[in-house]
């Protein structure tokens, strides 16, 4: 399993850059830019997200862990990761 | 009888003046206070040079402010343009352009977005005015809370709601307070709707699902909770709004039951006073529909059908004990004081058992398309004697042996994603307009969860090779995000048919292969 250092911050942002933000036009995201109201993560996105969660980093995401809170930002997501790989 | 859209909260303000009518993001607004902002907001916009007719556009997140706006805008004699506050700036700017846009209501934030518009007034529901043109939402105040007098008639329009047109540019249905009321009216008979309900709008307001919640839940004096667009992203928060909010009637597309189904969890949830579960815009799939079935026991189930064009033209109410052994749900039969029927290609009326394209007559049916009278004629067809027009619906029927109509597919290029309404040529032109792209397919690739998903496939300029995700980025800059193709392909060019014709046959089975593996 991947260790939770700041690779795995750069595994989510190279996801979210490369597979959810084209679809809005997005080229740019900071660490903790919003990823909800700017429409980056949608109905559709917020799945793919986590199936690339579950596998990447061998994790198990709850469907009441999917919460704005934690899909806020790109930190946000990866302090998820990190609280469910203990 | 109101024969206005905006006569129908007169009757509640006066029942219910401290009910709340709106609630959104956590506020809400009173009936008495709906009334007295909308007719100072009309007051407003008339003093700034609003006349009867003129377009206005909405154009910001749901919020209470939405339906104030909707409300003043009518009051004022004027026409609400809904416009996607996530669509493209270039999509948005195309749009009020396209109808003459005379003033804008808006955010500071999402005006800053768009280009330089000719506007006669920007009011704005929240940020810093810039200039005597940007007037803020606080102004309202000080305007007579009695709206101007009343000077506009049924067949006036009420809204234009823009949808996807086969060439890139989106097409502005435009909708009457009779083609609106003649649904509202229906709806509130037919399911009634009363002072106790909590109405859900889970569309966004650009949808002519909207206009159930909103003007049903206003005409009976019962409460609507937008849903603002954040939570339906995430589904066990939507699930817990619809449990504390104590809905009591939902309207939404298939898919939003399915994600909610898929995600939410909702056998855990008390959801007993669901009374009334209302889907449009798109088939619902039978395993789905039958475990929702299964989860609200107490609730009636209505599938309804029914472009913009004419919204709901007919329905059908789920039967649970015909559910097992049918394998696809009919549309039903025509609402009240509407026909619909299906013909041939020569235009001749069908029977039952043969398939045909349905056409809709009723006062529901749009007068046209905003400014385009050529697309008004092929989707109109007039009738010689009556002088009336009937809709085209490009949906191929056939009725069945109850004398319910089964829906079978499109005559054209045009599928539902999500709900939405896409037109593939739409995508295409998009496409196209990338300058390394020389050929562009979208293939609509049909999924039981979201209805299709969008795949493209492009030809390239020799020497260039765009990445998809720079493919992607360039169509977000054009159409909104739900049209945005989720996998494009690039070839050096695409298959032909004997005849020259792109081969969307092949390519169909090939993006179907692809999502297979």
């Amino acid at each position: 399993m991947l260790r939770m250092d700041s690779d795995a911050r750069t595994v989510i942002r190279e996801f979210v850059v490369e597979r959810l933000a084209p679809t809005t036009g997005r080229t740019e995201i900071g660490e903790d830019d919003d990823l909800i109201d700017s429409g980056i993560i949608d109905s559709l996105g917020i799945f793919q997200l986590v199936a690339f969660l579950e596998e990447r980093f061998g994790v198990v995401i709850g469907d009441e862990e999917i919460t704005p809170e934690n899909f806020a930002s790109i930190v946000a997501v990866e302090r998820l990761v990190a609280s469910r790989s203990r | 009888m109101a024969y206005l859209l905006q006569q129908l909260v007169v009757d509640s303000a006066h029942r219910y003046p401290d009910k709340p009518a709106i609630r959104a993001r956590g506020r809400s607004l009173t009936y008495a206070e709906l009334e007295m902002r909308s007719s100072q907001l009309a007051r407003l916009l008339r003093e700034r040079g609003i006349e009867r007719g003129d377009r206005v556009g909405l154009f910001f997140p749901k919020a209470v402010e939405s339906v104030v706006a909707m409300l003043g805008v009518l009051k004022a004699g004027a026409v609400y343009v809904p416009l996607d506050p996530h669509a493209p700036a270039r999509r948005v700017s195309a749009i009020a352009e396209d109808c003459g846009v005379r003033a804008l209501v808006t955010t500071a934030e999402r005006l800053r977005t768009l280009p330089p518009q000719r506007l006669a007034c920007t009011v704005l529901v929240s940020g810093e005015p810039l200039g005597t043109g940007e007037v803020p939402w606080s102004a309202l105040e000080s305007f007579p809370a009695a709206p101007p007098p009343e000077s506009a008639i049924e067949s006036d329009l009420a809204y234009i709601l823009y949808t996807s047109g086969s060439t890139g540019q989106p097409k502005g249905v435009m909708l009457t307070h009779r083609n609106a009321l003649t649904f509202v009216d229906w709806c509130a008979a037919t399911f009634r709707i009363s002072a106790d309900d909590r109405l859900s709008n889970h569309a966004p307001l650009h949808f002519d699902l909207s206009v159930f919640d909103v003007y049903n839940a206003l005409g009976a004096g019962a409460t609507v909770s937008l849903i603002h667009e954040e939570i339906t992203v995430f589904p066990q928060r939507l699930a817990a709004m619809i449990e504390e909010h104590g809905i009591t009637v939902w309207y939404s597309v298939p898919s939003a039951l399915v994600y909610l189904l898929l995600h939410a969890d909702l056998a855990a949830r008390d959801l007993d006073r669901l009374r009334l579960v209302l889907f449009a815009g798109e088939v619902f799939p039978m395993k789905y529909l039958r475990q929702l079935a299964d989860l609200l026991p107490r609730a009636e189930l209505y599938n309804l059908y029914g472009p913009t064009e004419t919204n709901v033209c007919t329905y059908h109410r789920v039967d649970r004990w015909r559910l097992a052994g049918q394998d696809r749900l009919p549309i039903g039969r025509a609402c009240a004081n509407t026909e619909v029927f299906a013909v041939d290609d020569d235009g001749g009326r069908v029977g039952p058992g043969a398939t045909g394209e349905l056409i809709v007559r009723g006062p529901s049916v749009t007068p046209g398309y905003w400014g385009d009278p050529v697309k008004s004629r092929q989707a109109l067809l007039e009738d010689p004697h009556l002088g009336e027009r009937r809709y085209r619906t490009g949906d191929l029927v056939t009725q069945d042996e109850n004398g319910e109509y089964l829906f079978l597919g499109r005559r054209d290029s045009q599928v539902k994603s999500r709900g939405y309404r896409v037109e593939l040529g739409d995508i295409e032109a998009a496409l196209y307009a990338h300058p390394a792209v020389v050929e562009a397919a979208v293939i609509a690739v049909p999924d039981d969860d979201i209805g299709s998903r969008l795949r493209a496939f492009v030809a390239v300029r020799a020497g260039e090779r765009p990445t998809t995700a720079a493919l992607q980025s360039h169509c977000a800059g054009l159409v909104p995000r739900y049209m945005v193709p989720e996998r494009i392909e690039v070839r050096a060019e695409l298959p032909k048919t004997s005849t020259g014709k792109t081969d969307r046959t092949r390519l169909a089975a090939d993006a179907r292969r692809a999502e297979a593996a």
